[in-house]
This record gives C-alpha cells, structure tokens and sequence, in this order.
C-alpha cells in the first residue's frame, strides 16, 4: 500500500527548465534503426514521437544545472543566501564520487552551511526529491531548497535501439522548495520494489561490471535493437505492465486519503514515458486526457526525472504565476519505484523555460 | 474467438487470419505490434501478459488460448 507522507505549511515557489538547444528529429535518427521506415513512422504516431532535446558530449548535469541557477540568481528570482540546501536527483552523476551536488555547489561558491545530496532516482526522481525537501524544511536551519532534477542519459542510450533512443532527453529542473504561513495539507506515497530493478537498468559500467572491451560490444536483441551492456536497457512490456497495475490503485487511496475525489484534481502532472502509456493511464482513471498532458516525450523527449517539472513549466507556463490549482504529480518506473503526491500549486515567482 | 481474431487483424493489419498462422511471421510483427497485443489483453480481457509469454504462445490460437 505504500509508505505515506503528510506534511504542512510548504510549497513550491518557482519552477526553471533548462533544455539543450540542441534538437533531433524522429525521422533523422530513423535510418540507425533496424526496421523499414513504415514500420518506424507507426511506432512514431502511436508512442507520439517527434522531437527530442539531446546534450552535446561536453555538457553535463552541472553545467545545466549551474546555467539555470545563475539565470535565476542573475534575474533576481533567488537570493543565494536564502539556499540552505541542492538536493540532485540524477541517474548521471559526472563521476562515482564526489557528489555532483558538491559540484556544483563549488561552481556557485556556496557557502559551508549548504547542504548538497545526490538521489540516485529516476522516473520518480521528481516526487522522491520532493519528499526530500519537505522534509529537510521541517528544520528551522533550512530556508529554502533547491531541487535538481537534472540527466543526461542520452549518452548510455544506444542510438541504433528503437525501444529507447527516440524517447530519451536532456533536461535539468530548478525547482525551489520553502515554508509557507498557508496551512495547506500536502499528501505523498512512496512504494517500492526492487524484485524489479532489471527492468530498467544500465547493466555495465559501475563496480560490479566495470567498463570493459566486452562491456562496450554492440549486440542485437530479440527486437533487433542494438546495444551494449554499457547502455541503458528497458524492458517496455514489463514497465507498461506494471504503471497500469501499480499506478491507478495508487492514485484512488493517494485520493481518498487526501479526502478528495478525481474530479477535484485541477491538474494530473505525471512523469512522461510516452503518449500511449499516459493515454491508457488516463482513462484507466477516470481522468479527462486533457487534465494528464502528454506531450513532453514529443516536444522535449523523457528526461527521466525532470518530466514532471518540464511539464508543469511547458504546459502550466505564466498561468502558474497568477492561479493556483490542486494537483496531482505521479512518477513511476526504474527500481521499481512509483509515488504520487497530492497538492496545491500556484501563485509562484516563476515557472519559465531557457535553453543551454 | 472471433471478436479476438478481428482484433488481431486490425493489429496485425491482415485482411484474413487464421488460428494457426505464426506470429513472428507476421509483416506488422515489432515491439510495437506486441506492446498493443499486451494493451489488448489487459484493457479487453482483463488479463496480464509479458513478451516473453506472447514468444511462447507463438500462434494466433496460442495467443489466444493464453489471454481468453
């Protein structure tokens, strides 16, 4: 049933993307892909694939994420005196150790009462952080929290594999987390099982099978995608799977607990795999597809942990600033990991999109 | 049966199909063509099936036989 969390008198007073400007088109990358162009142009209309946004080979998660701190430090958006903590959640740490918090805490030359973690998270890095920050704000030391939700993980993903590489993006996600007087109820799960942490995995290239001439060898699979154990690999039926099992009874207790109903949610802002999965999701429900955007993976591609934040700053933009609504945001996939939390969200300072 | 068969020949995108026909054989056969069987199977039979399952079920019946 999932571990439950409550908290009180915290919000989310700015939200900032930060995408490359780099831009790839479905129909460019198609001819890498072992199938007919007939058969890719079907996949494409019924995932809804079209573009994505990819990191050239030198840019990584610090520098996305520095570029997008500065940008609000520099627009008076953010005082860095008011930063007491960078909470990262990323499956692309620049090096196995130090953190890439610290990092880019060096980078902004931060002070030592900052704190800096890495998350090891990915679909559900978006919640998982949140939860994170809510937390460390129960302590009258933090002030506010900055939480990156920031990958590059278009560099593990084999570009000749038809099953990941025209869904995968680039993405860093600022999104600044403080106290409120507003005595507004927030409601958060967390479940877990890691009996399905091959489901989606980067087999090679840690400790337990370090990179090697083997490792790095490209194999083709039972789909005809090729990949090596250094890429990243998805096992689609099993993730499909388990997001509609898992994720619909998860929302109606998230709900029930919270004492509101589907209709009461203004917004259903859930981690972006692709259209087809999120459309099922919808309906499986009871939610109109208009209130569950589904349009990151085709404007921007999955940038794991970072969708939700896109989707609220593409799809929510300026409004954001002005009106407040009861959201719902949902994020489910590798560990196996799926949350939710339930929320109000509105009246912030900024919620915009830049490129690097 | 012959609901499910009309089905799998929209998936398929076959105009005739019988029980026995394989399905790797199929021109339409992809990851894609399986993942729509899998949503087929828990959106219409209320039923849970995996890739690896579908391989094994190897015909049109067996696919059958395996989500009625």
């Amino acid at each position: 049933m999932g571990l439950d969390f409550q908290f009180r008198n915290k919000r989310i007073a700015g939200l900032l993307t930060v995408l490359p400007s780099r831009e790839l088109l479905f129909e460019e990358e198609m001819d890498n892909y072992n199938f007919s162009a007939a058969k890719s142009m079907k996949l494409k209309m019924a995932m809804g694939y079209n573009k994505h946004r990819i990191v050239d080979e030198d840019t990584n998660v610090s520098d996305l994420c520095v570029y997008g701190i500065n940008h609000l430090l520099k627009e008076g958006l953010l005082e860095t005196d008011e930063i007491s903590a960078l909470i990262l959640v990323t499956q692309s740490p620049e090096h196995f150790m130090p953190p890439t918090s610290n990092i880019i805490h060096g980078k902004l030359g931060l002070g030592h009462n900052v704190l800096c973690m890495d998350i090891n998270q990915g679909c559900a890095g978006f919640i998982l952080g949140l939860v994170q920050a809510y937390m460390l704000l129960e302590q009258k030391s933090i002030k506010k929290v900055l939480l990156l939700n920031a990958d590059v993980l278009s560099k593990k993903v084999s570009k000749r594999d038809r099953n990941s590489n025209p869904l995968i993006g680039d993405a860093a996600c600022i999104t600044v987390v403080e106290r409120t007087s507003d005595d507004c109820e927030i409601n958060a799960v967390i479940n877990m099982d890691g009996a399905g942490a091959h489901v989606l995995q980067i087999p090679a290239g840690g400790f337990k099978y370090p990179s090697n001439g083997q490792t790095s060898q490209m194999r083709e699979d039972d789909n005809g995608n090729f990949r090596s154990l250094e890429n990243l690999v998805m096992k689609g039926d099993e993730v499909f799977n388990f997001v509609q099992k898992e994720v619909p009874p998860m929302i109606s207790d998230l709900l029930a607990k919270s004492g509101r109903t589907v209709n009461d949610i203004d917004w259903y802002l859930f981690h972006q795999p692709n259209k087809f999965m999120l459309n099922k999701l919808a309906d499986k429900l009871g939610v109109s597809r208009d209130k569950m955007p589904a349009n990151i993976v085709e404007n921007f591609g999955n940038a794991s942990g970072a969708t939700i934040p896109t989707n609220i700053c593409f799809n929510l933009g300026e409004s954001l600033l002005k009106q407040s609504y009861q959201v719902c945001f949902s994020g489910f996939g590798v560990g196996l990991t799926w949350a939710a939390i339930e929320q109000n969200l509105g009246n912030v300072k900024f919620n915009d999109i830049i490129y690097f | 049966m012959e609901n499910f068969l009309e089905q799998m020949k929209e998936i398929l995108e076959v105009d005739n199909i019988n029980g026995t026909d394989v399905l790797i054989e199929f021109e339409a056969w992809d990851s894609l063509t399986q993942l729509s069987i899998i949503a087929l199977a828990d959106e219409y039979y209320n039923k849970t099936i995996n890739a690896e399952q579908i391989k094994k079920a190897s015909t049109v019946q067996g696919l059958y036989d395996l989500i009625k």
